[in-house]
Order: structure tokens, then C-alpha cells, then sequence
């Protein structure tokens, strides 16, 4: 059966570079949030969960980093890695491999340095050209193809803070319509000053508490021989992603509720397989319908919660895709057993919902 | 319910969104298409003091109000703004109540380049007057690159449904109809509204006059005496749907959608690979299941920069023994970003239907290392089957869409 798996992953995140740190502070449930150094990182927050110590020269190298910007440096090294654990014949046919990357609207530190360049340098246009493709929100996807020599589609998808799963689930169509052989999928968000004024002023009052996180998750998505043939050991089957809309902040309950039993449906699962549960937890009053929607959906099921962005704060684009990758880190190196199904969910403020149901192999 | 359906389904066009320079709503971009009309004026959208030259391709007649019903366009930017009214066409034009429009599961996708970065322009330049604390929520939450598509999903009152922006830059509108294209055929959505936006902005504008690449006039695709890209703006959205859905409603069909290719140079940030590129086209044919000769003409990327109009005519002739007509659109609409390709293919489609083939306006002489036919300066009546639409974008990224012409003698 050619069935689509989850069969690597790797993520750099506030708990460091690579999967194995994220999979010991997630597992063991170790808050990543701290104090923010002010002088790094000036701005409307006190605290927040950034990658220690960590930039483009250090972790990508120094040739032609001098304009990369952080999104891009996270995501090429997330690729990065998961490339080198998963060994060369990855990206042998490199035509064959697709790239989807998540983005919240690019590095919105790049574009409006930019523009304030261009608004007070003494000509208009008196910017750094080589400034300007880090201004280009397909920038990070992009640059983690030509640094990894990725020639298939590259692709980079934006959907606020459901961008994790409407990767996925674009990487499974592009799949599924023959347009490659694997893919490389997965989401990354920068913290950056600008950004912080962004999601200050963008919150509602009761929001403005919440700190901000960063960080990216990268997977790979194959078929389930594919990957017993490269000798790794599928983590996960991809049941199904699900979405819908809705039109007022209280019926984001209901429209989870039915979006979590479409994709039961889909995939012919019942509510007490579902082990684990990695909600967003986002967005003041949502979260909460985000709870009541799953627990309506799975019944009387008491699953395992993991709540990455209690964790981890808000980290925005990024967040689905570690909230998948946090289903994979509990789940072990074997994955998840047989019979086991994990769901992902998200909500989105601007009225949309999604979920990934995942299962065991 | 699916019984009688062939799978994988073949999908249709059935309805055409178009905001640009040249005319709001499909009626008056296929006028302007076939009489040939450029959009070109000075910039207005940003202060454009300072710079030795300033036109560009600016929608300059667009009332939100008069299209926008159901969401306060206040809040929604300038981008969404477009991608709105240009699905609320679309749907329109392909004659779906909303009632019909929302029973369906459906798909939104729209590619943008720069989504709202026309606001975050206007956020940098608050902050440097008032400083960061002073930034206006409404715009700091409208200006994101997901609204493009979610505003399309709450002013359409959708709920089924599955949105996403796709910020592939300037070959997103192709990623978008092609994600829309393969939802459909496998069955996962019934409707698709796809395509692309973006807004003039500063940003955009002072990146491509700082690579030397804005044309100081008029934008002259393959042209010996070309001078470069003129910035646009506007949205194309296209109503997708299978054959079958569209027999059975009695839908107007403009075409249908072959097939597509994608792939990625992963070469250069910036500069385009005319092997790839001509990769990307032999992708598209087979995916399409057509061949080289069969394509009746190229609606090309045709930016009106030598790097580009070079490559890809190479690449053309890489693929093709007797390159077919090949005409950009942007002569016209300027470079739309990642509305461009989405608007071509709308172009395409009419193209189909109509029997015609836009031209490339502000023609002199045809660029001897180019050396295509162009259909230089007038639209040629001409009697299509397939046809073939060119998108390349910044990393690399190309994406190639074929479409055919539907003739109902041959169901």
C-alpha cells in the first residue's frame, strides 16, 4: 500500500538545534520560556522562548550569510538536519524531492528595515540590494532548496497560525498528484523585534501576556514503502487534515468539533483511539473553544495533552508544525504503536480551523 | 454519488475574477486584452520623491465598497481587498448562488508575492515617525499573508472549506491553480478559488529601481530596446470545478486544465536557469499529456528585462523545434507579482474561448537573441486548442500551467 508516513523529523527550537533537545523538553514538559535579554531583543515583551545562541553564520556558516535572515537560517538548518540524519540517498534524485515551508508572512524584520531604509537613507533608494530576496516571503523555502540542492516543487505556504497543517496537507496533495516522489515539509517562525510590535498591537488586551516563541519542525512525508526500503521506520501514518471556517468566535467549538470527526471519519478511526492530543492553545477566549471542540468530538476519550505553545509561547507560523512534531517526539523512535492515533489541531483567529489525525503503524 | 464519474476527475474553468489596471471584471480585461490597452500611469500608491522614474500598473478605479458586501473592507488590505472582489467575480461570473457556492466543499488558494506588505510599509513608516508603540492594531492584524485567503472564506460565508495563501512570489497565481487543479481531480474539494494578489508597494518598487530593473516607461517584452519590469497590481481568481459538476449545472466552461509542472532551479536567488526552466515546461507536457506542437501559444513570463526575456525564449527553444506565438501580458498590466500568472491564466481562458491571442503591446523590434513572434502590438484572431502559461519567481521557483480549449462536439 503506498499509504503517505511521517518517517523523519527534526526541529530547532528555544530547547536548541535539532530533534533530540526538543524531544527531552517536550517529553518532560520544561518550560523554554525565560526573561528576555532587552538589549538583544527591545520590544513590547519581557519574556520569551528564543533558540539559544543561534545564527546564520554560527549554524549554516559564514559563507553568504552576511543578509540571511533568521527565518531563513532556522529553516535551512531544520532541513538541514533532518537531510543528514536521514543520509544521502534522500536527496539522490534531487528532482523528485518536493520542499514546503510554512511562513507567517516571511521575515517581517527584513521587509520593513527595508522600507525604513528606503525612508531615510538620503536617496529612495539608497537600500543593500542584497537585502532584497530576504524581503520575498518564498525567501527561507527557496534558500533551504539551493543550499540543499532540493529541484522539485518548493513550495511555501502561509495560513496564520494553522500554517503547519496546511503545509502538510499541501505536501500530501502535491504527492498525491504525482508531482514528486518525497517530500520535505514544515514551518518556521523568527522572533524578531518587529515581529513582537506586530503581535502586540495585532492581540486582543488579554492576549498581550502571552510570550512569543520561535522555532521550526521539519518532516519528512513519503510513501510507507519508501521508507521501509531506505530502511526507516515509518513514525507515522498521515490519516488524514481536515479544515473549516467560522463566521462568529463562539461557533470555533463547533466547527473544530466537526472538522476532528471528518477527519476520524476519513480515516475510519474511533474517538478512543486517539491517544494524544497537541492543541495550539492559542488566542485568549479560542483556546478554550478549542478544548471544548475536541472534547466534544472524542467524547468520553481522555487522551494525552501536549501543549507545546505552554511551553513555547507563541510561535506564530511555526506552531502546528511543532505541535506535529511533538506528537512524533512523545511518540518515541518507534512511533506511534498500532492501533494508536494522535490528532494535531489548531484555530486561527481570523475564522479558521484545522487538524492532522495521525496514526500508528 | 460519484458513479458515473471518471477518476481522476477532469477539471474545468467555470468562472473568472479580474482586478487590474486595465479594467475591473471580465468583460472589460477581455476588452482590454483584445484592443490591446496598457494600464501604465505614475505610481500613486506611495510617495514616489526622489526616484528618476516612477510608472507603474496601479488599479486606479477600485471602489472596496462596491465589491466587498459581506466583510468591512477597513478590515481587510489592499491585496486582500483585490483577492476578495476578484473571487466574489468569480463566483458570479460562473453563475453559483452562495447558497451553491457554500453546500460545496471547496478550496481556496491564493499565491501572492508580497500579501500585505503594502501596510507593513505604512507600519515602518509610522514607526519612524511615532515610534513602534504607536502602530494601529487594525492594520498591524489585516496585515498578514494568510488573510489573503481567509477574507475570501469569511466574505463568502464558506465553512467547508480549506484556505491558504501560497507567497510563492511571482509564479504563486500558477502554485495556486495547480493546488486547486489537483484538489479537484482527486476528489478532495468540488469548487477552487484560486489565484493570486498583491498591491503596489514601496518595497517592491524600490528592490527591483535599486536591481536596475524598472523600466523608466512602458514595459516592451522582447523588445530589441527593452528597459525593464513595470510594477503592477490587481488579483485574478479563478472558479475551478470537475467537468462533470459543470455538464450537470450547464456551466459556461472556458477551459480546462491539463496539467502543470513545478520545479526549482536551486541555483540562484535571483537569477533564472534556462535549463531548469525548460525542465519545468517538459514536466508540465507530460503531466498535461500534450506535446511541444501541440501548444498553440505561449502566454510567457515576459518581464521585460533582458535576464528573463533571454532565458526563457532560450528555454522555449530548448523545448520547442518551432516555437509557437509567444506574448506577455505584462506589456499591458505590468508585472502584477503574484497576481501575474493567475491573471494570465484568465487570459489563457479567454484566449480559449474568444479565439484570439493577446498581444505584446509597445513592440518596436523584436530582440534578435528573443527572436519569437510576439503578436506584436494588435491581437490575432486565431483558432486555439491548447495553450501554455509561463511563471517564474525569485529562488528559482518556476511553475508551468497548460490549458485546453473544451469543445462540447467532443463529449
Amino acid at each position: 500500500m503506498n499509504e503517505l508516513v511521517l518517517s523523519a523529523w527534526s526541529a530547532v527550537t528555544p530547547y536548541g538545534v535539532g530533534g533530540e533537545p526538543f524531544r527531552a523538553g517536550v517529553t518532560s514538559g520544561r518550560e523554554a520560556v525565560a526573561v528576555l535579554d532587552r538589549e538583544a531583543h527591545p520590544g513590547p515583551f519581557t519574556r520569551g522562548a528564543v533558540i539559544p545562541d543561534f545564527s546564520a553564520a554560527k549554524y549554516v556558516g559564514k559563507k553568504g550569510t552576511r543578509t540571511m535572515d533568521r527565518e531563513t537560517a532556522i529553516a535551512v538548518t531544520a532541513f538541514g538536519r533532518l537531510i543528514a540524519e536521514c543520509g544521502d540517498g534522500l536527496t539522490e534524485r534531487p528532482g523528485e524531492v518536493g520542499l514546503v515551508l510554512g511562513t507567517g508572512s516571511g521575515s517581517v524584520q527584513s521587509i520593513m528595515d527595508f522600507t525604513r531604509d528606503s525612508l531615510t537613507g538620503e536617496r529612495p533608494y539608497h537600500v543593500d540590494p542584497a537585502r532584497f530576496p530576504s524581503t520575498v516571503m518564498n525567501r527561507a523555502t527557496g534558500q533551504s532548496a539551493i543550499r540543499h540542492g532540493i529541484k522539485g516543487p518548493n513550495t511555501t505556504v502561509a495560513g496564520g497560525s494553522l500554517t503547519g497543517l496546511l503545509a502538510l496537507s499541501y505536501a500530501l496533495r502535491l504527492h498525491k498528484g504525482g508531482h514528486c516522489a518525497r517530500v520535505l515539509c514544515g514551518a518556521a517562525e523568527e522572533y524578531s523585534t518587529q515581529r513582537a510590535w506586530l503581535e502586540w498591537h495585532g492581540r486582543g488586551e488579554a492576549e498581550r501576556d502571552v510570550p512569543l516563541g520561535e522555532g521550526g519542525a521539519v518532516f519528512l512525508v513519503e510513501p510507507a514503502a519508501d521508507a521501509h526500503a531506505a530502511g526507516r521506520g515509518p513514525l507515522a501514518r498521515i490519516l488524514a487534515t481536515r479544515f473549516r471556517a467560522y463566521h462568529a468566535p463562539d461557533d470555533a467549538r463547533q466547527a473544530l468539533a466537526a472538522c476532528v470527526r471528518g477527519a476520524l471519519e476519513t480515516a475510519g478511526v474511533t474517538a478512543d483511539a486517539v491517544r494524544l492530543v497537541a492543541p495550539l492553545g492559542l488566542g485568549g477566549a479560542l483556546a478554550g473553544q478549542e478544548e471544548r471542540g475536541i472534547a466534544e468530538a472524542l467524547g468520553d476519550v481522555r487522551p494525552r495533552m501536549l501543549r507545546v505553545s505552554a511551553l513555547l509561547g507563541d510561535t506564530s507560523a511555526a506552531a502546528t508544525g511543532l505541535q506535529v512534531a511533538a506528537v512524533l517526539a512523545a511518540a518515541g523512535s518507534r512511533g506511534l504503536g498500532p492501533g494508536e492515533a494522535a490528532l494535531v489541531t489548531g484555530v486561527e483567529r481570523d475564522g479558521t480551523v484545522g487538524c492532522a489525525l495521525l496514526g500508528g503503524v | 454519488m460519484h458513479d458515473k464519474e471518471q477518476w481522476p476527475r477532469r477539471v474545468v474553468i467555470t468562472g473568472l475574477g479580474t482586478v487590474t489596471s486595465i479594467g475591473l471584471g471580465v468583460a472589460a480585461f477581455l476588452d482590454g486584452l483584445r484592443s490591446g490597452r496598457g494600464g501604465v500611469k505614475p505610481i500613486t500608491g506611495f510617495d514616489t520623491t526622489g526616484f528618476a522614474h516612477a510608472n507603474g500598473c496601479e488599479v486606479d478605479d477600485f471602489d472596496p465598497a462596491r465589491w466587498i458586501h459581506h466583510v468591512d473592507p477597513d478590515g481587510l488590505g489592499r491585496a486582500t481587498q483585490f483577492a476578495v472582489a476578484a473571487a466574489g467575480m468569480a463566483v458570479a461570473d460562473a453563475g453559483l448562488s452562495q447558497d451553491e457556492l457554500r453546500a460545496r466543499r471547496s478550496l481556496v488558494s491564493v499565491g501572492t508575492t508580497d500579501a500585505e506588505t503594502r501596510d507593513l510599509d505604512a507600519l515602518a513608516g509610522v514607526q519612524l515617525a511615532e515610534g513602534p508603540e504607536h502602530l494601529d492594531p487594525n492594520v498591524a492584524r489585516r496585515a498578514q499573508a494568510g488573510r489573503l485567503s481567509t477574507g475570501i472564506v469569511r466574505e463568502l460565508g464558506l465553512t467547508d472549506v480549506e484556505a491558504l495563501t501560497i507567497p510563492t512570489a511571482c509564479a504563486a497565481g500558477n502554485y495556486a491553480i495547480g493546488n486547486g487543479f489537483d484538489a479537484i481531480r482527486d476528489g478532495d474539494v468540488e469548487v477552487a478559488l484560486c489565484g493570486g494578489a498583491d498591491a503596489v508597494c514601496r518595497k517592491n518598487f524600490v528592490g527591483f529601481y535599486r536591481l536596475g530593473t524598472v523600466a523608466p516607461e512602458v514595459c516592451q517584452p522582447f523588445d530589441k530596446n527593452r528597459k525593464g519590469i513595470l510594477t503592477g497590481e490587481g488579483a485574478g481568481i479563478l472558479l475551478m470545478e470537475s467537468l462533470d459538476s459543470a455538464l450537470a449545472r450547464g456551466a459556461r466552461i472556458y477551459a480546462e486544465v491539463l496539467g502543470y509542472g513545478l520545479n526549482c532551479d536551486a541555483h540562484h536567488p535571483v537569477a533564472p536557469d534556462q535549463d531548469s526552466l525548460a525542465r519545468c515546461m517538459e514536466v508540465a507536457h507530460r503531466n498535461a499529456g500534450v506535446k511541444p506542437e501541440d501548444i498553440d501559444f505561449i502566454s510567457a513570463h515576459g518581464t521585460g528585462t533582458r535576464a528573463n526575456d533571454v532565458t526563457e525564449t532560450g528555454a522555449i527553444r530548448q523545448v520547442f523545434a518551432t516555437p509557437p506565438p509567444t506574448v506577455s501580458i505584462k506589456s499591458m498590466i505590468g508585472h502584477s507579482m503574484g497576481a501575474a500568472s493567475a491573471l494570465a491564466s484568465a487570459a489563457c481562458a479567454l484566449a480559449l474561448t474568444e479565439g484570439f491571442i493577446p498581444p505584446t503591446v509597445n513592440h518596436g523590434e523584436t530582440d534578435p537573441e528573443c527572436g519569437l513572434d510576439c503578436v506584436p502590438n494588435e491581437a490575432r484572431p486565431a483558432d486555439l486548442d491548447v495553450v501554455q502559461n509561463n511563471a517564474l519567481a525569485f529562488a528559482g521557483n518556476n511553475a508551468v500551467l497548460i490549458l485546453g480549449r473544451h469543445r462540447e462536439a467532443a463529449r
